[in-house]
């Protein structure tokens, strides 16, 4: 923001009149060189004066008079001062100096300049020197106060500014910035007196006005200090920031549908006004009307194109909405118009992984880490990244840094809990380990106990928890099962985050919900709140530490029953409040049990039940039968392909000179993940022409490649969930390796149900000879991969009825278990 | 901290308006097109906008009136003919539509969608030649288009030549494999023309090109069904189900088949669905099912006490009346006024115009039961407990709307083992495939106890026949007991 404030106190207080002299010290636009308190958002200084500067060249004298004259050099410093070259104007001040301008003006424009440009501590003596030798000026010592600000120094600075005051009490800029210093160090009652005084010499300082308002947030008075920044941003229309404090005031002091009420009335006022645009957006992504913040950014955008901030907000509540390409090119957008702002940069590269793109999130993530130094954001970011494009123990050293850089912290503990299964050796002991250490540090809020009635047999209120309920693993594994609770014994209620309107599966869970809660704006203690007032009595988290995974909350005790299910069930919860995880024998055989936190509960098949797409291709003869060799497929996230996995692979492949490999991920897509993988299997003697890496698709044209695939190959540790079922379902079995942890046993407990137990290894030996022997048999593959369809279809992992009713009994059995611990008053979860 | 300065212009909001509207988004484009009025003078682009706006709010009159001052202005615009002749259109003057678009199919020639539009209008005008020339017309100057093929085909099949309608769809669906549209035009029409061999047909060849559409799955349920291939028909349903989750037809059907839990009774907005659609050949569809319902009702009536008696028996409230065929039935006896319930308007049309009914309302059974204070001497439910599964509401809501010593007379079907001996359902209420419930007698019998009921009548019996096989139902007559309130 411009110095131009300064501007004013030099008008008032140059001790010569001279012209040039007030544009010289009032024009610099400086960053961050305005009073800059502490705050919400910081403000700037006052709306700057458009410089008008007064040319000493003007007097039409040749060019060998003007070098000599000082004046020349003086106006030439002014210029290059308003325009932010200040080392060039360090030069030209130094040779009016030089050339015999030794006007205190002269001195405190070089004295600027060298603050900027040169030795600081050179130019703050400068200042003191004329402070001194002018007491009846404020301006070298206000030009001191923001030079010690700028450098950090609070206590000298505020000293400064006091000294301005003692001279100048009217002086505006150091009674908004020496308030911004008291608002930052906790002295907000000190800090309104000042701007009151402020307001009061100056009416129509739109800044005065917005910093009151941050000081009257400070203070509590949230609704007074939403009066000051209504008039503020009356003042200064087009300071977007003013705007966006009022909605900040309005929603602390619960006020906000009367601001956006306000705003509504505004913009039919100043319809090309975007600042009110804009404050009108944030108004309504704050009261949950998303669809219509997203209408009013569009409108912000499409009046101030260049601005930043508009078109960030939108890229923001874009993301939430999952409109993803759109929030992509939104934060582009903003990031060019803010190329400085590494949160629009880490905000992009969130929603690139969020697409799947994320060696370009990698990329990003990288440049912010060199640029601004390591932050927990950006740390987890990247190891999530680095995971996807399939470095997992590099993923794993980012997410143990992000620990190490704050331990006490959540986020890098769920970063890393998402990150180990995806490593090699990782045991089931480890990972609950860490899911223990990250979920104790969740925080845990006392709230009244449950008053739910303990009738085992009455009908139970079931609430799902989750922001997956959608086109997604979770929704193709968990709706049929919702489906076929019957209503009259169960009444769901959806505890939606990042719902999906038109989302057909998001439509399928709609049509069985009872109710359906949209949770975004609730924080974990209000959603434990809106649950318990919901009334559930069973709680299943569909989320997990995952995107958009609302599991923390659970902390807090949602409902006196808590089960995790389908949802980074990767494994354990860790978390002590979580009761049960569902699951099945081959999930957790018996004697897993020392690997959960949570009690297992087991279905009677498998813990998923698959709901296939209706739009899925039929299937076709086996490829190997046309082709004369076997087709190898694994179309699992990269973040599954370990090199140990690589490492069998490619022993598989060397055993069968014919065979190929099929590997299709989002990943592909960029090239230089590809060319690694190839690299990879070149490195063990696979030769490149013998793999086929294939980038994304659609979902129907994905699961149509299945008709090119023989044989799948489970990655390990962490097994196809959902695409080992896809796979099943276009005709391929796959060669699982089970595991110990619950991620690693997914693969073993689709093919169980589906009664493929004879495709399940126990070893690494065992699965590349496993996979061998089934790629020498082609007629029993061509045979089998006849009729899967049909035999999936008909087996518990389609079979919605079964699961149903077996769901419904597991939901039960949890239930009578709480009402029977209720009743011998020992539940196991009192009131937290 | 950041100014926001507007640097848009006029034509760059209205083309971002634009691109709102059509993405169905009204209140992003609506401020846009004000700040473009405030930014340059009226134009026929901002008219037409302001138009469109205007008739997704419904304000057509005010639209109509500002487009007519905007073709003052700019009477030589074609856009703003279309525009103008939709919302004449939208307000019911289909004659100045017809005469604006026909306007702006002179002043463009080479517009295919004024083509279309005047081609739709006339048929909607009785003028299904002209309509045919000018739509096809348009579909060949865009043949992509399937909105014109759908009309070419519409206007050709009010010609009467359903052949020439359906090769019309058929190239569409060859030129346009996408159009879901299309393709559910051309299995309608073969359900039209009871060809479910063919709709079947069209239905597998969308599924196999990769069209995912509730409705594609819903007809092949129906074309399944009329072929008897029920099996099929409830694969058909539960795919159906998965597209469109919220359909209380698909629901209520993919329940029948075994796809979902059953609800305890068709929603209303299936029964809605069915008789409307079924209002118009209802009474003769079931005169060859050899419904029995309504002698029954008029036999077992005849035995009450007072018409026995010679008196009149007084005000009959006939819930699910359909097209009055139980009314007709005892419209001889001392029996009225006759106030009929059904959700079916067209089905209430139907008994509107034999006269009969003193009061008919559209409205739920639950619903009429739950209104008001009135007490009938006489319920009658024929056809209507077999859209019910549990039945104990139904019983207590009746029971409170009649008389002490009322009469409550009802039909249903018979809940029947499977051939393992092993009854469908919960063993006391089940929904069969055909989207009705049946019950067994000991629950029927015990539901109207419960509630009260003494029973006076219940009679086995042979309600309709389906494929020419007997089904075999109960007519009951329940009597609210003398001393009970």
């Amino acid at each position: 923001m411009a110095d131009a404030a300064a501007a004013l106190a030099l008008r008032a207080a140059r001790p010569d009149g001279a012209a040039p002299s007030v544009r010289a010290a009032s024009t610099p636009e400086v960053p961050v060189a305005g009073p800059t308190p502490a705050g919400p958002t910081p403000p700037g200084s006052a709306a700057s004066e458009p410089a008008d500067p007064v040319r000493s060249t003007a007097d039409g004298r040749d060019g060998a008079d003007r070098l000599l004259d000082p004046a020349h050099h003086l106006a030439r410093g002014i210029d290059l001062l308003a325009a932010g070259d200040f080392a060039e104007a360090l030069t030209a001040l130094r040779t009016a100096v030089a050339l015999g301008d030794g006007s205190p003006v002269t001195v405190l424009n070089l004295a600027i300049a060298e603050d900027r440009a040169g030795d600081v501590a050179r130019a703050r003596a400068q200042m003191r020197r004329l402070a001194a030798s002018r007491p009846d000026w404020d301006e070298p010592v206000l030009r001191l106060a923001e030079s010690l600000r700028a450098g950090g120094d609070m206590a000298a600075a505020e000293a400064a500014y006091r000294e301005v005051l003692d001279r100048n009490p009217r002086r505006e800029e150091a009674l908004v910035a020496l308030s911004g210093l008291l608002i930052a160090r906790g002295a907000a009652e000190e800090a309104r007196v000042l701007l009151l005084r402020c307001c009061g010499v100056n009416p129509a300082n739109a800044e005065a006005w917005d910093t009151l308002g941050l000081a009257l947030l400070a203070t509590e008075a949230a609704s007074l200090a939403l009066a000051s920044f209504v008039t503020a941003q009356r003042l200064a229309p087009d300071v977007l920031d003013y705007a966006l404090h009022a909605v900040e005031a309005a929603s602390l002091a619960g006020e906000l549908e009367a601001e956006l009420a306000r705003l509504e009335v505004a913009v039919q006022e100043s319809p090309l006004d975007a600042a009110l645009h804009t404050a009108r957006g944030v108004a309504l992504a704050r009261l949950g009307q998303r669809a219509a913040a997203i209408d009013a950014f569009e409108v912000a955008v499409a009046l101030a194109p260049e601005a930043a901030m508009p078109v960030a907000l939108l890229g923001g509540v874009l993301a939430h909405a999952n409109r993803l390409r759109e929030a992509e090119d939104a934060l582009r957008r903003a990031a060019d118009r803010d190329p400085g702002n590494p949160r629009l940069r880490n905000d992009l590269a969130a929603v690139l992984m969020r697409m799947h793109r994320h060696a370009e999130a990698r990329e990003i993530l990288s440049a912010l880490r060199s640029e601004h130094g390591d932050s927990v954001p950006v740390l987890c970011n990247l190891a999530n990244a680095t995971a996807c494009v399939g470095l997992q123990a590099e993923a794993v050293a980012l997410a143990e840094a992000a620990v190490r850089l704050d331990p006490e912290a959540v986020l890098p503990r769920r970063t890393l809990c998402n990150t180990l299964p995806y490593a090699e050796g990782v045991d089931g002991t480890r990972l609950l380990a860490a899911l223990r250490a990250c979920s104790a540090r969740l925080p845990r809020e006392s709230l009244p106990p449950f008053h739910n009635v303990p009738d085992p047999e009455r009908r139970l209120v079931v609430g799902l928890l989750s922001g997956t309920l959608r086109s997604h693993p979770v929704g193709w594994l968990t709706v049929a099962a919702f489906e076929m609770l019957p209503p009259a014994a169960f009444e769901l209620v959806c505890l939606v985050q990042n719902g999906a309107a038109g989302d057909p599966l998001a439509q399928r869970f709609r049509a069985v919900a009872g109710r359906w809660i949209d949770i975004d704006l609730l924080d974990d203690v209000a959603l434990a709140r809106c649950a318990r007032e919901q009334g559930i009595d069973v709680l299943i988290d569909l989320g997990g530490y995952g995107d958009a995974g609302r599991m923390p909350a659970c902390a807090h005790r949602l409902a006196p029953v808590q089960i995790k299910w389908v949802g980074m069930q990767n494994h354990s919860s860790g978390l002590a409040e979580m009761d049960w995880l569902l699951t099945d024998r081959w999930e957790t055989p018996a004697g897993f049990e020392p690997f959960y936190a949570e009690r297992l509960l087991r279905l009677p098949d498998g813990y998923v039940c698959y709901s296939p797409p209706p739009y899925a291709p039929d299937l076709v003869p086996l490829p190997a039968l046309a082709r004369g060799h076997v087709t190898f497929g694994c179309f699992n996230n990269l973040a599954k392909v370990t090199p140990a996995t690589i490492a069998a692979w490619a022993e598989i492949l060397s055993a069968l000179p014919a065979a190929r490999l099929i590997l299709k991920t989002h990943q592909f897509a960029d090239e230089a993940t590809a060319a690694r993988l190839r690299a990879a299997f070149v490195a063990l003697g696979v030769d490149a022409d013998r793999l086929d890496l294939r980038g994304g698709s659609g979902h129907r044209a994905f699961l149509r490649e299945y008709n090119d695939v023989d044989i799948a190959l489970d990655p390990f540790p962490y097994s196809g969930g959902l695409t080992t079922c896809e796979a099943l379902w276009m005709g391929v079995p796959t060669v699982a390796l089970a595991g110990e942890i619950f991620a690693s046993r997914h693969s073993v407990s689709h093919l169980c149900n589906a009664g493929l137990d004879d495709w399940v290894a126990g070893s690494r030996e065992a699965y590349v000879a496993l996979a061998i022997a089934k790629a020498r048999d082609v007629a029993a593959l061509a045979a089998l991969r006849s009729g899967l369809r049909d035999r999936v279809r008909a087996s518990p992992l389609c079979d919605a009825p079964r699961f149903g009713r077996g769901f419904a009994a597991a939901l039960r059995q949890a239930w009578a278990t709480w009402c029977a611990q209720h009743a011998a008053g020992g539940s196991s979860q009192p009131a937290s | 901290m950041e100014r926001v300065h507007t640097t848009a212009d006029a034509d760059a909001l209205l083309q971002k308006a634009a691109l709102l509207i059509d993405a169905g988004r009204p209140a992003a484009a609506r401020p846009l097109l004000v700040a473009a009025r405030r930014l340059g003078p009226p134009t026929p682009t901002l008219a037409r906008l302001g138009a469109r706006l205007a008739m997704q709010d419904g304000t057509l009159d005010q639209a109509r009136s500002d487009l007519d001052e905007a073709v003052t202005r700019t009477p030589d615009h074609a856009g703003l003919r279309i525009t103008r002749a939709e919302i004449r259109h939208r307000l019911g003057d289909l004659e100045g539509a017809t005469r604006d678009v026909a306007e702006a199919v002179i002043l463009d020639r080479a517009d295919p969608v004024a083509k279309a539009m005047l081609g739709v209008f006339m048929l909607e005008l009785g003028r299904p030649h002209d309509a045919a020339a000018c739509l096809a017309e348009a579909v060949e100057a865009c043949p992509s288009e399937p909105a014109f093929r759908e009309a070419l085909a519409n206007a050709h099949a009010a010609l009467g030549d359903l052949d020439a309608a359906m090769a019309v769809l058929e190239h569409g669906i060859a030129a346009v494999p996408a159009s879901v549209a299309l393709r559910n035009a051309a299995i309608l029409l073969c359900i039209r023309r009871r060809d479910f061999a063919q709709a079947d047909r069209l239905c597998e060849a969308a599924r196999i090109a990769g069209i995912a559409d509730a409705c594609t799955f819903g007809l092949r349920g129906h074309a399944l069904s009329s072929l008897g291939r029920h099996a099929e028909a409830a694969g058909a349903y539960a795919e159906a189900l998965k597209l469109g989750p919220g359909d209380p037809y698909v629901r209520h059907l993919a329940a029948a088949a075994g796809n979902l839990p059953s609800g305890t009774r068709a929603p209303a907005a299936y029964l809605e669905t069915v008789f409307d659609g079924y209002a118009d050949r209802f009474e003769s569809h079931l005169i060859s099912l050899g419904y029995r319902v309504p002698g029954v009702f008029r036999r077992l009536l005849a035995a009450h006490p007072r018409l026995q008696s010679g008196e009149r028996l007084g005000p009959a409230l006939d819930l699910g009346c359909g097209t009055g065929l139980v009314a007709l039935a005892i419209s001889d006896m001392a029996v009225g006024p006759l106030t009929g319930v059904d959700l079916s308007g067209r089905m209430l049309a139907q008994a509107a115009a034999k006269g009969l009914y003193a009061h008919l309302r559209q409205e739920d059974v639950m619903t009429a039961l739950a209104d008001g204070e009135a007490r009938w001497p006489l319920i009658l439910a024929g056809d209507v407990v077999c859209y019910f599964g549990a039945l104990e509401e139904l019983m207590q809501a009746v029971h409170a709307r009649l008389e002490p010593g009322g009469w409550f007379m009802l039909s249903t079907e018979e809940l029947l083992p499977h051939a393992d001996g092993t009854l469908p359902g919960d063993g006391r209420w089940a929904l069969l495939r055909q989207g009705r419930y049946v019950h067994h007698a000991e629950y029927l019998a015990g539901c109207a106890t419960q509630a009260g009921f003494e029973i006076r009548v219940f009679e086995r019996g042979v309600i309709r026949y389906e494929a020419e096989v007997p089904v075999d139902g109960f007519f009951v007559v329940l009597e609210r007991v003398r001393h009970d309130g």
